[in-house]
């Protein structure tokens, strides 16, 4: 794999890799300095092992999940890589005619262009071969197996030109030259030869448009290069021109550039260059170059390039470079003959106000070039590079959600070991150690966990890996022709890996261990229990003073140098030196800053004004220039919070006020809340939120004072309304604000950050409320007996420790909340497919055959099937698919963009049962009243979903640059008709249509127009037979039979029939499939969930030892005990779980809901089997970790517990 | 099955610890007869073997030789289980560092010994209230042990040592974390419980003054007792 997120995998391996050196040299440097807090930091590792590998175990997460999304990427770039070598041997470009079509087929050129071509070339280097031959396709039948291929290629190169290709080699390892083939014989390749089951002496049947030829296989030879992959026939090119009575004609080229097969690429750029520059039209190019160097085009040119990745960036702004030059070089001619690079520049002009010069770059482009040349060897190798980047970043980007709870839990840990070490840190601070050598310590042992916890992640990765890409066959098996993943990774991809799981995790330490360093030092040494500590906030002056020092760092530690120099403490010079070094990589310096700010900001943070400001700030700039809904949404939270935070500071500081403003504000914002939810206004159910918020805090502010009312239920109360007003605004479903804010938009990332604000949210709530959930369950559980103090026990323990208690719910609630809307949504949208009928428009069999060889009449040839009766057949209809190009009429853009056609015969458009999303004033009101339309006159289509403008196809893969109706939203009911003009390419025949209906999204010809097949028999030049069939079945007919039946009686018309249901079933199956593969993927997370409670449990343990002991002698059992440690794990796991599976549940509810229109069938339903199996996966785990402690607490000596402190 | 009316009565208790290559013998014959209804103090320097002859008698710990019987029976040959219930049914505990559950309010501690033996949660909750009530802690009831003083802690222990109404109390130096003036308070307190419910007290104690106020004075030095305190 060679880019990531479009940055160089090298140079992210070298930025990477200078990170951790730093990170080391600075950690070594330290260890130098303060041997003794080396020696103090690591030597509790080894102490305790079972808590050291719990502590690797989840500190390795990040690392396996990074490892493993490499893997599967490299995995698939190298053998999609090999693939593409191996297929296409010494072929590195394809050349095919772009103008000239006289058939329904592949475009022929005289030969003599290709003996032309051959003396142009005759003094360019860089090639070492080139051949010319016709490449067709034909239904093809082994006469002794009666095994047939619908679609079989053949190949026919001209032997005399096959220099540079190598040779075709038979099984045997024999060459074979081509030319030495008998009159009327053939050769194979071994794929022909597996799916005909064809032997030499065979005699194979190419069934024709008008007749059939025999020819007899003389040999079978290896897959690769001119004899490809699919299977393909081989002959030479007078016998083939003889064949399809193409006398001196061909349909291809091929190229072979100098070297070998895989060192050949390198030199694609320039044999593509000298090529377009051969078939270029110079005056066109000149023309075009005169077009498109204006000012004006040049700068939407510009404007167009920051939305596009690294590789079309490069290519318009290498246009833009060579445009502006007086002459037109070779490298214009390249760029300008890229069909990529022509749609990029068409889409920045359709983006300006520019309609004349559109129109004219179209034509001119279309009439550019002679011949395409098709870079196949380099897109390939391109393609895999892609299809990995893609991959990997997938993967990578859901497994954020689980490196994101591994940070959580590495901070987790650092907390339950400082609270372990408390009495020491306090000892060794009081006797003299600074705050920063108790970071440093932290620092050296966490270092040790990571470096191990690191390697053991990527070792872990790999097999995690290698687990992906043998599912992934597994899952593709029936679907890629024996295609299969070769697992494979780069060793440059397991050092990123390492060293970002490395740099993640260290990056956790180093902020938790400066915050577990902070304590009271008598506290510590007491073991008195531990009260916050906030630090000192500093003066306004002070902390301004920090934002200019921060500044101007660099200088300070040159001066702090000089000064140390000539004190002779050359150590700290060093030091300083190295830090100003450091500084100038910018980053730590820009990082410096940053910090320095936010010191400064912090109070007024905190006070929360100016987080309200920032949120009002987010909000302007969401629903302004943004039109974000994820800036939208965290602004609003942070007014939330703000408010919270003010109130919270009215309450406790202000002296007591009159009741009344107070109480009016309050009684007026529950009036107008009752109001808004009546009429379902939410700007007045916002007002009336805030204003009861704020009645709320005056009364409560002027009713008491600050005796009476305690901190801790300020507090409460502050914090309870920030957790339930957040997590009530982001559970809105989303078009409640629509009405107040606009119609925003939300990507991928809001699912990432809903999913952590709303755990936060939920679980700070909860936990600020712990007691009353206690008292509940402490009421609950009145009833239960000797059970009963296990239970209160279990309770009281986890939510006393608030904090520990949080971090775990929110590390299991974060796993479980993605995994829940993972299964939800995928379930959703796997039923929308179980209505079949929607999606096939109630067809049951589908039937391709070879255009060569097409089927005069349907119907009379289904009579004489034997074992097909008259009623086995409800209906039958065909059309043919053909891409073409269509814009809107009248539309702002005249630009032509590529569509799909489906020309389709009137049995066809009398028997399909599509249904429609739109259906067009005056056309309906029925379905059937759409089709009759278009049988009655030809020029009225219908038009697939993905052809309205905001249908976001490109979600759904579809191109970007494909043609849509710009005034039509998938949010209306109605359309006037529209119409579009539609350009057949090769013929350039133009034919209008006027669109009456738009089908619904899981119509399987979504991305399609379906007209009147007459139309284009009456426009196009030469006959257009149909090529696709749909059958209906009788009722109780076998569809599977009728298909198989089907395929055999339509054999030599090249038939494939599959059954429609069978195809969806297996497309349903293989996503299914590849979901369950991402649930598992993202449910590692789990691991570091049930990490944190075996650590919990570890660490309760020891700190509970006297409390068991105690427990112990007033009589509770061992059995009780070890019942206690589960049952308060249970009860951990399982409130996480909840949180998770409601909060996935609602989030999902509401993506579900704002789809539904879109997508009918869509429903809302949940898995339940899929969630019981998450959920007790995620519960077993938890208790098999939790037992081991459990079981040593139960094993506690009593005696033992309570004689020591 | 002993022929006395002794509650406790050990004869030749013996008890070695071993940590790694040392050998303790905390424990060294130890012959001991407590009436029912007596308050027993045990003195005796730090390391005598006080608290270890406590645990064994209560059956915390284990002997390795020498008989135990508590209300005649034989706890060293009751299954964990049984002598855990006879624990939570027939004896009360008392710790120096009282030892209370951080994470339950005063009124919760002092009920779990009962809610272990299965009495009813409101009938615990109603005793338990009493029982604080009893010990001057009315107005504390829903507090945590961190904000209670030493001495209220105290108390609550003694409430929660108290609450299942046990035949013999053992208390671990329960005043040794105390000042005079509390460690006065909770011996009243100790002294006025024995004489009204007539329930046996073993005190290990550092304390001569608290010693004084027993029924009798047990002396122990290096494992062994050297005063019974009983008259010839």
């Amino acid at each position: 794999m060679q880019e990531l997120f479009g940055l160089s995998m090298t140079t992210l391996m070298a930025v990477l890799l200078a990170i951790f050196l730093g990170i080391m040299v600075l950690v070594a440097f330290l260890a130098w300095r303060h041997r003794i807090m080396l020696r103090l930091g690591l030597r509790n590792i080894p102490r305790r092992p079972a808590q050291t590998a719990l502590i690797v175990v989840g500190s390795m997460l990040s690392a396996v999940i990074i490892t493993a999304s490499f893997a599967t990427g490299d995995t698939i770039s190298s053998s999609i890589r090999n693939a593409s070598i191996e297929g296409l041997g010494a072929v590195d470009e394809i050349l095919s005619p772009a103008r000239g079509a006289e058939d329904f087929g592949p475009v022929y050129v005289d030969t003599s262009r290709f003996h032309r071509l051959q003396q142009e070339l005759a003094d360019f280097d860089e090639v070492d071969g080139i051949t010319a031959y016709i490449s067709e396709s034909a239904p093809t039948l082994n006469l002794r197996a009666s095994l047939s291929e619908g679609q079989a290629r053949i190949v026919a190169p001209d032997p005399a030109t096959l220099e540079g290709f190598g040779q075709f080699t038979l099984l045997s390892g024999q060459p074979y030259p081509l030319d030495s083939l008998p009159s009327g014989s053939i050769l194979v390749n071994e794929e022909a030869n597996e799916d005909l089951d064809a032997q030499v002496g065979d005699t194979l049947r190419l069934f024709l448009q008008e007749g059939f030829a025999d020819l007899r296989v003389e040999g079978i030879v290896e897959n690769g290069g001119l004899a490809g992959v699919d299977p393909t026939i081989l002959m030479p090119l007078s016998a083939a021109q003889e064949v399809f009575d193409k006398p001196g004609r061909i349909n291809t080229i091929a190229i072979s550039n100098r070297g070998g097969n895989v060192s050949g690429v390198e030199l694609s750029h320039d044999v593509t260059t000298r090529l377009r520059v051969l078939f270029a039209d110079p005056q066109i190019v000149q023309e075009l170059k005169s077009l498109l160097n204006n000012p004006e085009v040049l700068t939407l040119i510009e404007t167009h390039e920051t939305e596009l990745g690294v590789a079309h960036k490069e290519d318009l702004a290498a246009l833009r470079q060579e445009l502006v030059r007086p002459e037109v070089t070779d490298e214009l001619v390249r760029i300008l003959s890229d069909e990529d690079v022509r749609s990029q520049v068409m889409d920045a002009l359709a983006s300006g106000d520019v309609p004349h010069i559109e129109e004219k770059a179209d034509t001119l482009f279309r009439n550019l070039s002679e011949m395409n040349v098709f870079e196949v060897k380099r897109f390939f190798l391109d393609l895999s590079d892609q299809a990995a980047s893609g991959v990997t970043a997938l993967f990578i980007l859901l497994g954020l959600f689980s490196v994101g709870v591994g940070v959580l839990l590495v901070f987790l840990i650092f907390v339950m070991l400082a609270a372990a070490r408390r009495t020491e840190m306090g000892m060794a601070r009081a006797v003299g150690a600074r705050q920063s050598h108790l970071v440093q310590m932290f620092i050296f042992e966490g270092t040790a966990y990571n470096l191990i916890a690191a390697a053991v992640g990527v070792i872990v990765g790999l097999g995690v890996g290698y687990l992906i890409v043998t599912a992934t066959n597994q899952i593709l098996s029936g679907t890629t022709d024996g295609f299969e993943f070769a697992y494979t990774f780069e060793i440059r991809s397991a050092v990123v890996a390492y060293c970002l799981g490395m740099i993640i995790t260290f990056a956790t330490v180093a902020v938790s261990a400066f915050r577990v360093s902070r304590m009271n030092i008598v506290e510590a040494v007491r073991g008195l229990p531990e009260t916050i500590t906030t630090g000192q906030e500093g003066t306004f002056t002070h902390r301004f003073l920090g934002i200019l020092k921060a500044v101007v760092r660099p200088i300070l530690f040159l001066k702090s140098a000089v000064k140390h120099l000539t004190g002779r403490r050359f150590g700290g010079a060093i030091r300083d030196l190295v830090f100003a070094a450091l500084w100038m990589l910018i980053l730590p310096w820009i990082a410096d800053a940053a910090i320095a700010l936010l010191r400064f900001a912090w109070p007024y943070i905190l006070r929360g004004w100016l987080t309200v400001l920032l949120g009002i700030l987010l909000i302007l700039g969401a629903i302004g220039p943004w039109q974000q809904g994820a800036p939208f949404f965290i602004g609003a939270s942070m007014i939330i919070v703000g408010i919270g935070l003010l109130l919270r500071l009215a309450v406790s500081r202000r002296p007591a006020a009159a009741p009344l403003p107070g109480l009016l504000t309050l009684v007026g914002g529950a009036i107008l809340l009752v109001f808004g939810i009546v009429v379902g206004s939410p700007v007045d159910i916002l007002t009336a939120a805030v204003l009861v918020i704020i009645g709320a805090a005056m009364t409560i502010s002027a009713w008491s004072n600050r005796e009476t009312l305690r901190p801790e239920f300020i507090d409460r109360l502050a914090f309870t309304l920030m957790g339930v007003l957040t997590l009530a605004l982001w559970i809105l479903p989303f078009d409640t604000l629509e009405p107040l804010i606009g119609h925003l938009s939300f990507n991928t990332e809001m699912f990432f950050i809903s999913g952590m604000v709303m755990v936060a949210a939920a679980v700070f709530s909860l936990m600020y409320n712990a007691d009353l959930l206690l008292k509940t369950l402490t009421f609950v559980t009145s009833g239960i007996g000797k059970l009963r103090p296990v239970l209160v026990l279990a309770v009281a323990y986890p939510m006393s420790a608030k904090f520990r208690t949080g971090l775990t719910l929110a590390m299991f609630a974060l796993v479980i909340f993605t995994l829940m809307v993972l299964s939800i949504i995928s379930d959703a949208f796997g039923n929308t497919l179980a209505d079949t009928d929607s999606v096939t428009g109630h067809w049951d069999v589908e039937m391709d055959i070879n255009p060569s060889n097409p089927i005069e009449d349907i119907e009379d040839s289904l009579d004489g099937i034997s074992g097909l009766s008259p009623s086995d057949i409800d209906a039958v209809g065909g059309f043919v698919p053909f891409p073409v190009a269509a814009r809107q009429a009248g539309a702002e853009s005249p630009r032509w963009k590529g569509f799909s056609l489906q020309a389709a015969d009137d049995a066809y458009l009398d028997a399909t049962e599509y249904t429609f999303h739109i259906i067009a004033d005056g056309y309906g009101p029925t379905e059937e009243d759409v089709w009759q339309a278009i049988r009655d006159n030809p020029n009225l289509a219908v038009i697939g979903y993905f052809a309205i403008g905001d249908s976001g196809q490109e979600d759904f893969g579809s191109d970007t640059s494909s043609f849509r109706i710009d005034d039509l939203s998938i949010e209306d009911e109605t359309m006037s008709p529209v119409v579009v003009e539609v350009l057949e390419t090769q013929t350039e025949t133009r034919i209008d249509y006027t669109v009456i209906g738009v089908l619904e999204l899981v119509a399987d010809n979504a991305g399609s127009m379906i007209v009147h097949k007459q139309t284009v028999d009456d426009a196009l030049p030469f006959p257009v037979p149909v090529t696709t069939y749909r059958f209906r079945t009788g009722p109780g007919v076998d569809a599977k039979e009728t298909s198989r039946t089907l395929e055999s009686s339509f054999l030599e018309h090249g038939a494939e029939a599959v059954t429609l249901k069978e195809v969806i079933d297996e497309q349903v199956a293989v996503n299914s499939a590849f979901n369950n593969l991402l649930t598992g993927f993202m449910g590692m997370g789990l691991i570091v969930g049930v990490a944190a409670l075996g650590v919990i449990s570890l660490r309760a343990v020891v700190e509970r030892r006297q409390q068991v002991g105690m427990l112990r002698a007033i009589g509770y059992r061992q059995g009780m005990i070890q019942l206690s440690f589960l049952v308060e794990a249970s009860f951990v796991s399982l409130l996480g779980v909840a949180i998770g599976v409601a909060l996935g549940t609602i989030l999902s509810f509401n993506l579900v809901d704002s789809f539904r229109e879109q997508i009918p069938g869509l429903e809302f339903s949940m898995p339940w089997l899929q969630i019981g199996i998450i959920i007790g996966i995620a519960y077993l785990f938890a208790m098999i970790t939790t037992y081991l402690p459990a079981r040593q607490a139960g094993h506690i000596h009593p005696a033992e517990a309570l004689r020591y402190e | 099955m002993n022929g006395n009316n002794y509650i406790i009565s050990a004869s030749q208790v013996f008890k070695t610890y071993t940590t790694g290559r040392v050998s303790v013998h905390a424990l060294r014959g130890i012959d001991l007869h407590v009436q029912k209804g007596e308050m027993v103090a045990i003195m005796g320097p730090s390391g005598c073997g006080k608290t270890t002859m406590l645990n064994c008698l209560s059956g915390l710990d284990s002997t390795d030789s020498g008989e135990i019987f508590v209300e005649s029976m034989q706890l060293h040959k009751l299954p964990d289980d049984e002598r855990s219930d006879y624990r939570a049914q027939r004896m009360g505990f008392i710790f120096q560092l009282y030892n209370l559950l951080p994470v339950l309010t005063a009124v919760e501690n002092v009920e779990m010994p009962l809610l272990i033996s299965g009495v009813n949660s409101q009938v615990a909750r109603r005793r338990s209230l009493e029982m604080l009530e009893t010990v001057g802690l009315g107005s504390w009831t829903q507090h945590l042990p961190a904000e209670l003083s030493g001495g209220q802690r105290q108390r609550v222990t003694i409430a929660r040592a108290l609450i299942n109404n046990p035949a013999i109390i053992w208390a671990d130096e329960p005043t040794g974390d105390l000042d005079s003036e509390t460690t006065q308070d909770i011996m009243d307190l100790l002294l006025s419980l024995n004489r009204e419910n007539s329930q046996t007290f073993v005190l290990v104690t550092h304390s001569r003054e608290v010693g004084e106020m027993c029924d009798r004075i047990v002396r122990m030095r290096d494992g062994q007792i050297v005063d019974d305190g009983l008259k010839a």
